[in-house]
C-alpha cells in the first residue's frame, strides 16, 4: 500500500460514511453505523493498519489525512443525528394528539350555605372596625332574653316577639342575639365592640317572609364617648361593604325597649334604586337592621354604670340581608337545603 | 292603626299629599305600612237624582224608578228598596260599574222591566253598614259627579309602637303631624249639653278593687233612640276599620279611635239597683267561677283574677276587655250608662290572655291611660249618644277619684343629649324642638336632678349649675320619663338626618379570640372535599329525635358540655314536626337526602355544623357536632373515568383530613355493632387525640341501617353518615405548627406482607406494626389486602409499606433487626407469619 492508495481509500470511505449516514432511517440504525466505521474494530481502524506498511515520512501526512476524514465522518453522523432526532420528534407529538377539546376532569367542591355565608361576610366586615366575636346560648333565661332587656313580663312590646317557650322553669328559645349584649357586658368592661352572630326562634308561622328559626348578627360597643353618629358611621361603611360603594342610607325613629334612642337603619331600595317599587312599597328605602344607644337599664343588668358610659346595639337578620344579595325571595329555601338551590352559591 | 284623612282633618290641617304626608310620619317614628285609596274600587259609580218612584208593574216589592245623572236621557232602573222618593240624590251604579268586591253592574231585565243600572246601598259601597236601604246623599251632591270625588278617601295604615298609646287614636296622630307640620291642633269638643236629673240620684259607683281601676267615670243619659248612626259616622268607622252596629255602640268606637280611650255602654235597665234603690255600678275581682254571657254570646266562667264590672247581684262584664250580653245596648234600650274607666295595664293584659280574647279596646287598656282621659271619654260620648241618638245627659258624672295629677317633669343636660346623638344642637334648638311635641321647658331649678335610669337602680345625678333644662311632660306621653328619652324626642322631632356619620374614635378593646375559627377551618376543608353545607332546623318531630337518637352518643371533646341528658321540649309548638330541640344531626341531615333524593338527585354529599341541647333538670346545655352525609357517587361516571359510589372509607378518609388539618394525631378507629340506626356490619367508632394525648375528635361513623334508609324514604341504596365531635368546634384555635427539618439521609423502604387471621382487624395488625418497629420505623401504611390461594380459606394477607428513617445513614443490618423484631411480635400477639 503507498501512500496514495491509502489516502484514497481513506478518502472513498470518507464518501461512503457521508451517504449513508444521510441515508440512515433511525437514530438506531445511525448509532450502528457509527459504531461500524469508527468503533475499536471499525473501517477507519481497519483502513489505518495499512499505515504500518507506509515509508516512515509519509506517516505524519497519512496521520493527518485520517484525522480530517475521522472529523468530517463524526460531523456527518452529529449531523444526520440531530435531524432523525427532530424527524422522530415531530413523529411522536403527531402520533400523541389528543381531542383538546373534551372537558376536563371534574373536580368537585361543595358550596358553602347562603346564610351561614353571608353571617361569615357581615362578621368579617365588622371584624376589620375591632368587633370581637362572642357567642350565647340558644336556650336562653327568661331574664336574660327579656326582663335584662328593657321588656318587663306583661309589657305590651313583648307582643313583637312571639316566643317558643321550653319545658325548662324560666327558660325560652331566644327570640333575638340581643340577650348576648347582657352576657357581654358582664364578662367584660368598656371598651366593648362585641359582635354575636347566631341561631333565633320564634312562634311565627312559616310562609315566605316568616320563619321560626333565622340567624342574626347583633353588635354593640360601648364606651364613654360612644354615640349615635359613631353608629351611622360604622353602618354607612357597613353598607358599602355589603351592597357597593356609594349606597345611601338614612336613619328613621324606630322602637326597641332595649335601645334609647332607637332607629331604623335603611339603605336606597337595592332594586329601583329610590324612585319606588312593589319591593321597598313605593318608598324609595329598605330597611335593613334595626339598632339604637343602649338603654341605660340594659346597661346597668350589664353592670355598667350608664351615666359614666354609653353605646350603641344594632341587630340584623342575616336571611333579610342575604336575600338583598342574592335577589332571594322565599325563605323557606334557605332551610329546604335542596342542593338546585344551594349549588348556585360559591 | 287605620287613619282616613277626611277624619283626620277634622283635628288639623294638611297641606301635604298623602305620599309626602305619610314619609314625614314614617321619619317622625310613626311608619306608614300603607296608603290606601278608600273608594278605588268604585268604577262608574256617579251622582244621580230621583225623578220618579213607581211601583214595578210586575213584582209587589220592586219598584221602577226613573233616575237623571245630569247629562243624557234618564235612566230606568228597577229598585228594591223601601226608603226612595224623588227629589232624593242617591249612588247610580251605571252600566259597567264595578262595585268593592269586583261584582259588575250590567243592564238587565227584571220581571220584564229593563234596568239600566243599580241605585247602591251603603253596604255595597261598603260605605256604611245598611244592607237595606238606598245611601241617600246630601242635596248638594253634584249630579253625575263621580262617588270617588265625594266620599273617596285615603287610609293611612300608621305602625304605631307599644310605647306609644297615646298616639293610638286620631288627635295622638294629629298631634304628631302638628309636630311635623307646624299645624295648630283643634280639640273635638267635649262636653256634652245636660239636662233632667242629676246623675247622683240615678247611679252610684263603687270600686273595690282601686288598685286594678283606679278612676272610673260614669255618665247617664236618658230617652235615647236606638238606631243607625248617621251615615258619615258610618263611613268613617268602615274606613277606619270597625263595623257601624247602632247610634250608641258606634259613638264608643267613635270615642275610642278618635281619643284612643275605649268606651263601654250599658243599658241602665240591666243595671240592678243597690239597697238605696240606685242603680248600682260594683268594680270587683270576680268570684271564682262566677257565670257572665259575654257579648260574643259566649257563656265563661271567671276567675279571682278578673276584674268584672258587676250590679249588685252579678257580673255585667270583664272590666276592659269585653262587656256581657244582658246589659248590652239593644233597640229597646232608652236609657244608657256611659262608662270611661283606667285600668291596669297589666291586669288587663293578663285577663284578655287567660281568656283569648284580645280587642282594639283591650289593646288600648294594656298600654295605659292618663288619668284625664277617663272624665274626658265620658263626656264626649255622652256628647257623641245624645247629637245621634238624642235624649237627656243627666247632669254631672260618677267619678271614684276625680283627682288629676298634674303633669310631670323630666330634666335633661342638652349637652348629654348632644353626646348621646353626636351632635351639636344648641340649648335653644332642642327647647324649640321638644316645644313642638308639647314639652315646655326653662332652665333647671337648682334642686332638680337627672334621672339617668330607673331601675334596676335608680340612677339620678346632680347637674352642673347652670347646664340643665327641665321640661314639662304633656300627661298623654306617659314615655318619658328619663334623660335618654329626651335625646329621642329631640332626635326624632328634628329628623335623624341631623346626626352625622362619623367613625368611632374611642379606645378598641384588647384582642380575643374568635370561637369561629376551627369552626370555619372544617367548613372550608370539608367544602374543599366535595361537601356542600346545610342548616337545618334544631327543632325536629318527636318521631325524628327518637327514631335516629344514638345508645351511646358521640362523647364530647375539648371541654365542651356533655351530650344527652333529657331532651328539651316546646311547650307552645307551632306543630309536633318542630317541638322537640334535637340532640344530634344524623335524623336532620338523613331528612335532607330524602328530600334531595326524591327531587331525583342522585349524588348527595352534605354536611352540617350544628347543636344539640339537652337538659338536667333545669340546667340546659348545648353542644357542637359536625354530621356528614354521603350517598351516590363520590366521583360521578365520565367519558374518561368510572363513577365510584361514596363509603364508610371516603367517611373514613374526611376524618383523617380534618385530623391532619387540625393538627390532631391519626384516628383510630374500632367496629360498632349496637346502633340501630346503622349497619352493623359496616360502622365504627373513631378517634384521635391531640399532643398531650386529651381526646381531640370522636365520632360514628357508618352506612345508615337499611331498614332506616326504607322508614324514611330516602331512596337511596346506601348513606354513609357520620357525627362528630371536634375539639374548638364549639369555641377553639387553631395550634400551631411545630415544624423540624427534613432529614438529609435518605429513607428505606421495605415492603412486608403479613399472615394473618381473616377476622383479625386490619388496624390491630398495623398497631402491632408500629408498636414492634423500633425507633428507626417511620411509617406503616397497608396497601394491599389479598385473600386466596396459596393462603388457607380462613387467612388473609396484609401488604405494608414501611419506611425507616433516621438522622443518619441506615444499615441493612439495622433494617433486618427491625423486620425481625416485627415479625416475632406478630407471630407472638396476632398468631400471623410473613408471607413468603
Ligand atoms: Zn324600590
Amino acid at each position: 500500500m503507498d501512500l496514495a492508495g491509502l489516502t484514497e481509500d481513506l478518502h472513498a470511505l470518507r464518501d461512503e460514511a457521508i451517504a449513508a449516514a444521510r441515508a440512515a432511517a433511525s437514530t438506531g440504525d445511525l448509532e450502528q453505523l457509527e459504531v461500524d466505521l469508527l468503533g475499536k474494530k471499525g473501517r477507519l481502524t481497519v483502513v489505518l493498519r495499512g499505515i504500518g506498511s507506509l515509508p516512515a515520512e509519509d506517516r505524519p501526512r497519512v496521520g493527518a489525512i485520517a484525522n480530517e476524514v475521522q472529523t468530517a465522518m463524526r460531523s456527518a453522523l452529529a449531523d444526520a443525528a440531530s435531524s432523525l432526532r427532530s424527524r422522530e420528534l415531530a413523529d411522536r407529538l403527531a402520533a400523541e394528539a389528543v381531542d383538546v377539546t373534551t372537558p376536563g376532569r371534574s373536580i368537585r367542591r361543595g358550596t358553602y350555605h347562603p346564610i351561614v355565608e353571608t353571617a361569615d361576610r357581615i362578621t368579617r366586615i365588622f371584624e376589620q372596625f375591632g368587633f370581637v366575636v362572642y357567642e350565647g346560648p340558644e336556650v336562653e333565661d327568661d331574664l336574660t332574653n327579656f326582663r335584662m332587656l328593657n321588656i318587663p313580663q306583661d309589657h305590651p312590646a313583648r307582643d313583637l316577639w312571639d316566643t317558643l317557650y321550653v319545658d325548662v322553669e324560666n327558660h325560652l328559645l331566644r327570640t333575638h342575639t340581643s340577650p348576648g349584649q347582657i352576657r357581654v357586658m358582664q364578662s367584660t368592661r368598656p371598651p366593648i365592640r362585641a359582635l354575636l352572630p347566631g341561631r333565633c326562634f320564634r312562634y311565627e308561622a312559616v310562609d315566605a317572609s316568616h320563619a321560626s328559626e333565622f340567624f342574626q348578627v347583633e353588635g354593640l360597643m360601648v364606651d364613654e364617648g360612644t354615640t349615635l353618629a359613631d353608629l351611622k358611621g360604622l353602618l354607612d361603611q357597613f353598607a358599602q361593604a355589603m351592597y357597593g360603594r356609594g349606597q345611601r342610607t338614612r336613619f328613621r325613629p324606630g322602637y326597641y325597649p332595649f335601645t334609647e334612642p332607637s332607629v331604623a337603619f335603611d339603605v336606597e331600595c337595592l332594586v329601583c334604586g329610590g324612585s319606588g317599587c312593589p319591593a321597598c312599597s313605593r318608598t324609595g328605602w329598605m330597611t335593613i337592621l334595626g339598632a339604637g344607644m343602649v338603654h341605660p337599664v340594659v346597661l346597668q343588668y350589664g353592670g355598667i354604670d350608664p351615666e359614666r358610659y354609653q353605646g350603641f346595639a344594632f341587630g340584623m337578620g342575616v336571611e333579610r340581608i342575604a336575600n338583598l344579595r342574592h335577589a332571594v325571595t322565599d325563605l323557606r329555601l334557605y332551610m329546604e337545603n335542596d342542593l338546585r338551590f344551594l349549588e348556585q352559591f360559591r | 292603626m287605620r287613619v282616613p284623612l277626611s277624619w283626620l282633618r277634622d283635628y288639623v290641617d294638611v297641606e301635604l299629599t298623602p305620599e309626602q304626608l305619610a314619609e314625614r310620619l314614617t321619619l317622625l317614628g310613626m311608619e306608614v305600612q300603607k296608603i290606601e285609596r278608600w273608594g278605588a274600587d268604585w268604577k262608574d259609580v256617579v251622582v244621580g237624582e230621583l225623578l220618579a218612584v213607581e211601583r214595578h208593574p210586575h213584582a209587589d216589592r220592586l219598584f221602577l224608578t226613573r233616575v237623571t245623572v245630569g247629562a243624557g236621557e234618564p235612566l230606568d232602573i228597577v229598585c228594591g228598596a223601601t226608603n226612595i222618593a224623588p227629589g232624593q240624590r242617591v249612588p247610580v251604579a251605571l252600566p259597567g260599574a264595578v262595585l268593592p268586591g269586583g261584582r259588575r253592574i250590567e243592564r238587565t231585565e227584571k220581571m220584564g222591566v229593563t234596568s239600566n243600572g243599580m241605585l247602591c246601598s251603603g253596604d255595597e259601597l261598603r260605605l256604611t253598614a245598611d244592607a237595606d236601604e238606598i245611601l241617600i246623599l246630601s242635596d248638594t251632591a253634584p249630579l253625575g259627579a263621580e262617588l270617588i270625588s265625594l266620599y273617596g278617601d285615603i287610609v293611612l295604615d300608621v305602625d304605631v309602637k307599644p310605647n306609644r298609646g297615646d298616639a293610638l287614636s286620631l288627635v295622638g296622630l294629629a298631634r304628631e303631624v302638628a309636630a311635623a307640620t307646624g299645624a295648630q291642633i283643634r280639640w273635638p269638643e267635649t262636653d256634652p249639653v245636660e239636662g233632667g236629673d242629676d246623675i247622683e240620684q240615678r247611679l252610684a259607683v263603687t270600686v273595690e278593687a282601686p288598685d286594678l281601676c283606679p278612676r272610673f267615670v260614669a255618665r247617664r243619659l236618658s230617652g235615647v233612640r236606638v238606631g243607625a248612626s248617621p251615615d258619615l259616622v258610618q263611613m268613617r268607622l268602615l274606613a277606619a276599620g270597625m263595623r257601624p252596629v247602632s247610634n250608641v255602640v258606634d259613638a264608643s268606637n267613635y270615642v275610642m279611635l278618635e281619643l284612643g280611650k275605649p268606651i263601654h255602654t250599658f243599658d241602665a235597665a240591666a243595671i240592678a239597683a243597690g239597697t238605696d234603690g240606685r242603680a248600682t255600678i260594683v268594680v270587683r275581682r270576680a268570684r271564682q267561677d262566677e257565670p257572665l254571657e259575654t257579648l260574643d254570646h259566649v257563656r265563661r266562667t271567671l276567675d279571682r283574677e278578673t276584674l268584672v264590672i258587676a250590679d249588685p247581684e252579678r257580673a255585667l262584664g270583664i272590666a276592659g276587655i269585653m262587656g256581657g250580653a244582658d246589659s248590652e245596648v239593644s233597640e229597646t234600650t232608652t236609657d244608657v250608662v256611659v262608662e270611661s274607666a283606667i285600668f291596669d295595664p297589666v291586669a288587663i293584659r293578663r285577663t284578655g290572655q287567660r281568656y283569648a280574647l284580645r280587642s282594639e279596646a283591650s289593646l288600648r287598656f294594656e298600654k295605659g291611660h292618663e288619668v284625664r282621659l277617663a272624665r274626658i271619654g265620658a263626656d264626649r260620648c255622652a256628647r257623641l249618644v245624645a247629637e245621634w241618638a238624642g235624649g237627656d245627659v243627666a247632669r254631672g258624672r260618677v267619678d271614684s277619684d276625680s283627682v288629676e295629677p298634674a303633669p310631670s317633669t323630666v330634666t335633661f343636660r342638652p349637652d348629654r343629649v348632644n353626646r348621646l346623638l353626636g351632635t351639636s344642637l344648641s340649648v335653644d334648638e332642642q327647647r324649640a324642638l321638644l316645644a313642638r311635641v308639647g314639652l315646655e321647658s326653662e332652665a333647671a331649678e337648682p334642686d332638680d336632678r337627672v334621672t339617668v335610669a330607673l331601675e334596676p337602680q335608680p340612677v339620678v345625678v346632680e347637674p352642673a349649675p347652670g347646664t340643665a333644662i327641665t321640661a314639662l311632660v304633656p300627661t298623654w306621653r306617659r314615655d318619658i320619663v328619663i334623660e335618654a328619652d329626651v335625646a329621642e324626642e329631640v332626635a326624632r322631632v328634628r329628623g335623624y338626618d341631623v346626626v352625622p356619620s362619623v367613625l368611632p374614635h374611642t379606645p378598641m378593646p384588647g384582642w380575643r379570640p374568635s370561637p369561629l375559627e376551627v369552626r370555619d377551618a372544617v367548613r372550608e376543608m370539608l367544602i374543599g372535599a366535595g361537601l356542600s353545607e346545610v342548616i337545618t332546623f334544631a327543632l325536629v318531630s318527636p318521631r325524628l329525635h327518637d327514631a335516629f337518637g344514638l345508645r351511646a352518643p358521640v362523647p364530647s371533646v375539648g371541654g365542651e358540655p356533655p351530650p344527652g341528658g333529657d331532651r328539651i321540649e316546646v311547650t307552645n309548638p307551632l306543630s309536633r314536626d318542630h317541638s322537640i330541640l334535637r340532640q344530634g344531626l344524623l335524623g336532620s341531615l338523613a331528612d335532607v337526602v330524602g328530600t334531595n333524593r326524591r327531587q331525583g338527585r342522585a349524588d348527595v354529599a352534605i354536611f352540617e355544623v350544628g347543636k344539640g341541647y339537652g337538659r338536667e333538670g333545669d340546667r340546659t346545655r348545648e353542644w357542637w357536632r359536625l354530621g356528614v352525609a354521603l350517598t351516590g357517587a363520590a366521583e360521578p361516571a365520565a367519558w374518561n373515568r368510572a363513577g365510584r359510589p361514596w363509603d364508610v372509607d371516603d367517611a373514613k378518609g374526611l376524618l383523617e383530613l380534618l385530623c391532619r388539618r387540625l393538627g390532631f394525631g391519626e384516628p383510630a378507629y374500632a367496629a360498632e355493632r349496637d346502633e340501630p340506626v346503622l349497619h352493623p356490619g359496616r360502622s365504627l367508632r373513631a378517634s384521635a387525640t391531640g399532643d398531650g394525648g386529651a381526646p381531640t375528635l370522636e365520632a360514628v361513623v357508618g352506612e345508615l341501617h337499611p331498614d332506616v334508609v326504607g322508614a324514611w324514604e330516602l331512596r337511596a341504596e346506601r348513606v354513609v353518615v357520620a357525627e362528630v365531635a371536634v375539639a374548638g368546634l364549639g369555641g377553639g384555635q387553631l395550634t400551631a405548627v411545630r415544624a423540624s427539618p427534613p432529614s438529609r439521609h435518605p429513607a428505606v423502604e421495605r415492603d412486608l406482607a403479613v399472615v394473618v387471621a381473616d377476622d383479625q382487624p386490619a388496624a390491630s395488625v398495623v398497631d402491632v406494626i408500629r408498636a414492634s418497629g423500633g425507633d428507626l420505623l417511620h411509617s406503616a401504611t397497608l396497601f394491599d389486602i389479598y385473600r386466596g390461594a396459596p393462603l388457607a380459606d380462613d387467612e388473609k394477607s396484609l401488604a405494608h409499606r414501611l419506611v425507616f428513617a433516621a438522622d443518619r445513614t441506615l444499615t441493612e443490618a439495622e433494617i433486618d433487626a427491625a423486620i425481625e423484631g416485627i415479625t416475632a411480635a406478630v407471630a407472638t400477639e396476632l398468631g400471623g407469619r410473613l408471607r413468603a
